[in-house]
């Protein structure tokens, strides 16, 4: 009951806080809005027991995104542009999708259904067999590096290749920029 | 009961310090005030972890308390030499 | 003696929230910047101390004692060290303090 309350206070904050992110014109705040944004999501995640989604949201969410952000303002404009053309195309593309997302949760197994198939019998398969089968005391770890080795291999390309794209658009920017100055 | 007082205060604490980080005239009463939402939010992870009688998910609250410092010292570095790299303003100073 | 434990951290969490909700509250009556922040520390420290003395009286000699005191530590060092941040680079980019006499005026 408490863990309801909690979560649609925090819910009420959350959404509070994405349509004022919508309504700022200073980009500076939108950068700060959304840290504390994410402080909320994370916050979520620990009331839903989802302590490992919690760290990434800290680290990714609060941490790295924020810094990125800054230095992308540093290097355009500290406002967004005014905007021209009308909101009814988009928000109508927005409002279907959600829309069909909303209708493709209604499939899913309730949270923490116990007849769900994750928690039926896959999760005692694993925990059966991880220890004899790829000899890791830590199943997640067992499951993350192993069973799904080329999931995180996959998924860990896509990372690095953010990284370097990050890295070569800011340093690039940075780089011409300076020259620019030195040349005017 | 103890830690649902706590959760509620911090909570109130935390709507109110929003409205000051929406309305805040300058760009310092928004990072004073996001600043102090973070050491709230570190707090009621705190918080709730005893709530729900399992306070060994405080590690969490350890890294945001780390996250919210670097965030800080990151957004003013930002403000003062308006970049985040180290290469430029050295550059240019001399 | 854990009744005596338990109104100790009762008192240290009322306390707490209640710096916590002064601050919160200062911070949005306040007039302008300077005077929020103090009103930002008050919240930070002084909730902070409170609230984190009450969770270590609860947790016992455990792994969360000292993982509790390992934040409050974090939090004792990092706070008034933004806060400080924060207010070096608003006096650094011109933002002063209003004095008295402009106070008043705009007080009205």
């Amino acid at each position: 009951m408490t863990e309801t309350i909690l979560t649609l206070i925090l819910f009420a904050m959350l959404v509070a806080v994405a349509f004022a992110i919508i309504q700022m014109r200073q980009l500076f705040a939108v950068v700060l809005l959304s840290s504390v944004f994410s402080l909320l999501t994370a916050l979520l995640f620990v009331i839903m027991d989802a302590v490992d989604v919690a760290f990434t949201e800290a680290a990714v969410g609060a941490g790295i995104s924020t810094v990125l952000m800054l230095g992308t303002i540093a290097l355009t404009r500290k406002r967004s542009a005014e905007r021209t053309r009308s909101d009814i195309l988009p928000f109508f593309v927005v409002a279907v999708t959600g829309a069909a997302l909303v209708y493709g949760t209604l499939d899913m197994p309730n949270f923490g259904d116990a007849n769900a198939p994750a928690n039926a019998y896959l999760r005692q398969d694993y925990l059966d067999r991880s220890v004899t089968e790829i000899d890791v005391p830590n199943v997640v770890t067992a499951i993350l590096a192993s069973y799904r080795g080329f999931d995180t291999l996959g998924e860990t390309a896509v990372v690095f290749t953010a990284g370097i794209g990050v890295l070569l658009l800011l340093g690039g920017l940075a780089y011409r920029r300076a020259e620019d100055d030195e040349e005017s | 009961m103890m830690f649902l007082v706590a959760a509620i205060g911090l909570l109130v604490a935390m709507a109110l310090i929003l409205v000051r980080l929406f309305a805040g005239p300058t760009v310092y009463d928004r990072i004073m005030a996001g600043n102090v939402f973070g050491t709230k939010t570190v707090l009621l992870i705190g918080v709730l972890g005893f709530l729900s009688g399992r306070p060994d998910f405080l590690d969490i609250a350890i890294l945001y308390a780390l996250i919210n410092f670097i965030g800080t010292i990151a957004v003013l570095k930002f403000f003062r030499y308006r970049t985040i790299g180290d290469a430029l303003p050295s550059e240019q100073d001399t | 003696m854990s009744a005596v434990i338990d109104i100790l951290s009762w008192v240290c969490i009322i306390g707490g929230v209640f710096f916590s909700v002064v601050g919160a509250i200062g911070m949005l009556r306040f007039p302008e910047f300077w005077t929020r922040l103090h009103a930002a520390s008050v919240a930070e420290s002084g909730g902070m101390i409170l609230l984190v003395l009450g969770m270590c009286l609860q947790a016992g000699w455990s792994l969360i004692l000292v993982k509790l005191i390992l934040i409050g530590f974090f939090l004792f060092v990092t706070g008034p060290t933004s806060s400080h941040a924060v207010a070096n680079a608003a006096l650094v980019s011109g933002q002063n303090p209003v004095v008295a006499k402009k106070a008043k005026k705009k007080r009205t």
